[in-house]
């Protein structure tokens, strides 16, 4: 223990101090521009090494270990290729051509499309990181060389992409259901229309931007593109509806799990450069090679969340956070709006799985306690989730549509752009606690 | 219409400079990750077909999946270490030149060499219960499955050498960053 | 107290099996005069399941409540141990072959060198088993694709002519309700039905017919020998008597689980006649001979097990 006398004995500052110091040193480090999951990692091992000693350290790279050989994160690798597969083809470029037809003369049309494309895409993965990646390679690009406000097309690839864990299926529901002991169909429908309604009000949101200000999401003018010429570019949805078609077929048609189902997906594009007559070795392990570095960079990012998280609750962190809960009121909606406020703080620190690992298990009990509908609050749960994986300083959607952004955008300036987008799922968290019947429970 | 530019550049830019040989031998090795990620896609696929279409679903195509999935995430941080390409939040470092930028990237590559050192000493603790028996006899540990295979003492023994690496990688980057006179 | 000992469960927080097992902590508290104070966690809070029985030895837990066959892969021993598919057909039988039939004595042979040790056994019952199609005996199982994770059972239903498949907790839900797989092994009846499992699954088997796993609870060995025989002997007492209840409490919830399935009128509980439970045994039988030559320690729990069968005219 001697060796480690440089470091303050945690311990004695208690777990109150401690998760203080914690986020402290969090942030300290993040803005020193160290690489983040090396912030989370470091400060897993700091904690690890001050309040336990050296023989706490293997608590986290057993997590690490255990966190990267899970099937669950099969899906994302997928998705990525899937999306690096799309945008070194010609694919991406015909398809959002093409979508800039069918949008015709409706303002934000392409911006509108790409959130039902994200919707889609919601419908056919149960985690987030995979979308994200897909949408800022697939649609940032082509929204920006469509002449699109770069924060307008920055919000709605990291908003949408985010939607996959509140359209089913949903891994975060599927933990939420395994953990309260509720019924995972349940969650699915009660989750589906509060789903729809979040991407509702992104779709309004880019109509009423659009309107109040065409000149962030232009429109073809009339008779710029003759009939013979929209003819031939409507040619590019073709090949990625039969993608779609293919997975969401072999989804709900019972074929493939749904991690399978992703790699029907990366076929499906593959076969479609194929018959592009793009399809190249080279092609195949650019994508690959881009796929590998996008993955280090999103599952480390996961990895140090994890540990933090392992680390925390070693240090007595759950009975700390229901400490926080039990006893301030007796009001149900104040303990909801006191877990909400927990949430969203945590969100701002940590990503949704390591969220999820330290308070399903503090607060399903409370929940059930008040007599609350566990179902309906699982969706709020989801909800509230969707807050975290924009919300800055730790926002992993910003950080996996930074790892494929043109490097001009900022991790600065996708949070700037992610603000409204934060304020309508907060907006859609309010309604789910003051509407419960939203959820048709 | 606006003429329709190309498509994003999306040209691989290999190991960072100051990574040194080791960054450039590590980003080289990233082909056989990249191909197994290939391969994981295929081997799913191959799965569905003998499943829905044979109705002779395998005992291995899940866990080479997760198998080969596993060490590109494990790889990927190295890889990506090695190119300088993890997320970092630049608000003060962007705003630093010359000699504050360089004494910030030794430290924080010092920094991470030893937490990756640290990390590699606590590998190596379950490394020695996932390859050796108690008795002494070597013996990977396995996935307990019908088909049982080592992996899961394969990985732990690949992730104790990927922190090594991964500290050696830092290693080399602060020196490099060290050497490299107020050029930034 | 005298002693904090963290124990991390195998199992979520709102499980049943959870609830439980923090009642097992107060009871440990209670008849310790609070001299132990027991801090049960979820799974996965501290390290994966899998990960437990290292943490334990390296000294970050002190402790685990955990299916033994998680540790198969460190030795194949602890998967035939754990769940001799077919073996058990009533919970009381396994309490006696661990207290009486030399089972406990062998669980610590295998887990001392691991730096553990095993404090008592327990176990959720014979699990359910879960089927979108009618299921009525052996011959049913043929060609049924049904999702299995662990080696024992994934090997017997093999034999039976069944189709199993890998696939992990999380993706039986959706994988059943859209039909990528027709059976399932999972849990108990109730928390089956808790998860909504019987909405997508509308045939299942009960009883069930292949499992019944060994939950074993076990302690950091170098804590245990440092703990006096007083509070040693509290401890062993304590699994013992919160074995019987949680089988107790957990047939009690099955069957309220049953009656309220049945009165659904949409779920379909379906009862193997006794001849079809034999035949599965039989094949079963014949994969402990196989997996018996795993290892050393595989032997000396297939020879003690068939041993205590065969005396007790089970076999
Ligand atoms: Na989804
Ligand atoms: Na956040």
């Amino acid at each position: 223990m001697d060796l480690f006398g440089f470091l303050p004995d945690f311990q004695s500052m208690g777990i109150e101090m401690a998760t203080l110091a914690m986020f402290i040193m969090l942030l300290g480090l993040l803005i020193t521009g160290m690489p983040l999951a090396f912030v989370t990692l470091l400060v897993a091992l700091l904690f690890a090494l001050g309040w336990f000693g050296p023989m706490a350290v293997p608590l986290i790279t057993s997590r690490i270990f255990s966190f990267v050989n899970s099937f669950v994160f099969v899906s994302v690798p997928m998705f990525v290729l899937m999306a690096a597969i799309l945008d070194r083809s010609g694919i991406a470029r015909d398809l959002f051509d093409a979508m800039r037809v069918v949008g015709g003369r409706l303002r934000g049309g392409v911006a509108i499309q790409t959130l039902l494309v994200a919707v889609v895409l919601a419908a056919m993965s149960g985690i987030i990181g995979g979308e994200v990646v897909l949408l800022g390679l697939l649609a940032l690009p082509q929204m920006l060389r469509l002449g699109y406000d770069r924060r307008l097309a920055i919000g709605v690839c990291c908003a949408g992409g985010a939607l996959g864990t509140m359209v089913p299926p949903s891994i975060v529901l599927i933990i939420y259901g395994l953990t309260a002991s509720v019924s995972i169909g349940d969650l699915f429908t009660a989750s589906f229309l509060p789903g729809l309604m979040l991407a509702g009000f992104y779709i309004t949101y880019v109509l009423i931007r659009a309107y109040i200000n065409p000149a962030i999401a232009p429109i073809p003018e009339a008779n710029e593109i003759s009939t013979g010429e929209k003819l031939r570019l409507l040619k590019g949805l073709i090949l990625p509806i039969m993608v779609v078609i293919f997975v969401l077929g072999s989804i709900y048609g019972g074929i493939a799990s749904v991690t399978e189902a992703s790699a029907i997906g990366v076929i499906g594009v593959t076969l479609s450069t194929v018959i592009r007559r793009e399809f190249t070795w080279s092609l195949m392990m650019g994508a690959a090679r881009q796929t590998l570095a996008t993955v280090g960079m999103i599952v480390w990012i996961g990895i140090g969340a994890s540990a933090l998280v392992g680390v925390f609750n070693l240090m007595g962190g759950i009975d700390f956070v229901s400490g926080l809960i039990i006893g301030v009121s007796e009001n149900p909606t104040v303990i909801v709006l006191l877990m909400m406020a927990i949430l969203f703080v945590l969100g701002m620190f940590l990503d949704w799985v390591g969220i999820a690992l330290l308070t399903m298990p503090i607060f399903v009990p409370i929940i059930r306690d008040l007599g609350l509908d566990p179902v309906w609050f699982g969706v709020v749960f989801a909800m509230n989730m969707q807050v975290s994986f924009l919300s800055p300083p730790f926002g992993p959607a910003a950080f996996y549509l930074k790892s494929v952004a043109p490097p001009d955008i900022s991790l600065g300036e996708i949070f700037r752009s992610l603000l409204p987008f934060i304020a309508m799922q907060i907006l859609a968290v309010a309604i789910l606690i003051t509407f419960p019947g939203v959820t048709g429970r | 219409m606006n003429e329709p530019q190309e498509t994003p550049d999306r040209e691989d830019h290999g190991a960072a400079p100051e990574a040194g040989a080791l960054g450039r031998m590590i980003n080289a090795l990233g082909v056989v990750f990249a191909i197994g990620i290939l391969a994981s896609a295929g081997i799913l696929f191959l799965e569905v077909i003998l499943r829905y279409g044979l109705n002779k679903p395998t005992v291995w195509a899940h866990e080479t999946v997760i198998f080969l999935n596993a060490c590109a995430f494990v790889f990927g941080g190295l890889y990506v270490a090695a190119r300088d390409g993890h997320i970092r939040v630049v608000l003060i470092y962007d705003q630093l030149t010359g000699w504050m930028r360089r004494i910030f990237d030794i430290v924080i590559s010092i920094t991470n060499m030893i937490a990756a050192a640290f990390f590699a000493w606590a590998a190596w603790q379950s490394l020695v219960r996932a390859v050796w028996t108690p008795a002494g006899d070597v013996r990977l540990e396995t996935s307990g499955s019908a088909w049982n295979p080592p992996t899961p003492g394969l990985l732990k023994v690949f992730l104790f050498v990927v922190l090594c690496v991964m500290a050696v990688q830092f290693a080399v980057l602060a020196i490099n960053y060290w050497r490299k006179k107020g050029d930034s | 107290q005298e002693y904090t000992f963290k124990f991390q469960s195998s199992d979520p927080a709102g499980n049943a099996n959870f609830l439980l097992q923090q009642g097992w902590a107060e009871s440990v508290s209670e008849k310790t005069d609070g001299r132990i104070e027991i801090d049960l966690l979820p799974v996965e809070t501290i390290v994966a399941h899998t990960e437990t029985q290292d943490a334990i030895a390296a000294g970050i837990i002190d402790g685990h409540f955990t299916d033994t066959s998680y540790f198969a892969g460190k030795e194949p021993a602890f998967g035939l141990i754990a769940n001799p598919v077919g073996a058990w057909s009533d919970p009381e039988q396994m309490f006696d072959f661990m207290e009486n039939g030399g089972g406990n004595e062998l669980m610590n042979e295998m887990l001392e060198p691991y730096g553990l040790h095993f404090i008592g056994a327990t176990t959720p019952g014979l699990e359910a088993f879960l089927s979108k199609v009618p299921l009525e005996g052996v011959d049913d199982l043929k060609g049924l694709k049904m999702r299995a994770p662990e080696g024992m059972v994934q090997r017997v239903f093999a034999a039976a002519g069944a189709a199993p498949v890998n696939l992990p907790g999380s993706e039986v839900f959706t994988s059943l309700d859209k039909g990528v797989i027709d059976a399932a092994d999972y849990t108990v009846f109730s928390t089956n039905h808790a998860q909504g499992m019987h909405d997508v699954a509308k045939h299942p088997v009960y009883p069930g017919f292949h499992s019944m796993p060994l939950v074993e609870v076990s302690i950091n060995k170098a804590t245990w020998d440092s703990l006096p025989e007083d509070l040693q002997t509290a401890l062993e007492e304590s699994v013992r008597e919160f074995s019987r209840s949680q089988v107790a409490a957990l047939a009690e919830a099955d069957a309220a689980a049953v009656a309220e399935a049945e009165a659904s009128g949409e779920v379909t509980v379906h009862d193997w006649p006794d001849e079809e439970r034999a035949r599965f045994r039989a094949i079963a039988k014949e994969e402990w001979a196989k997996a018996a030559e795993a290892s050393e320690a595989s032997q000396k729990v297939y020879d003690t097990l068939t041993t205590y069968l065969t005396e007790n005219g089970l076999m």
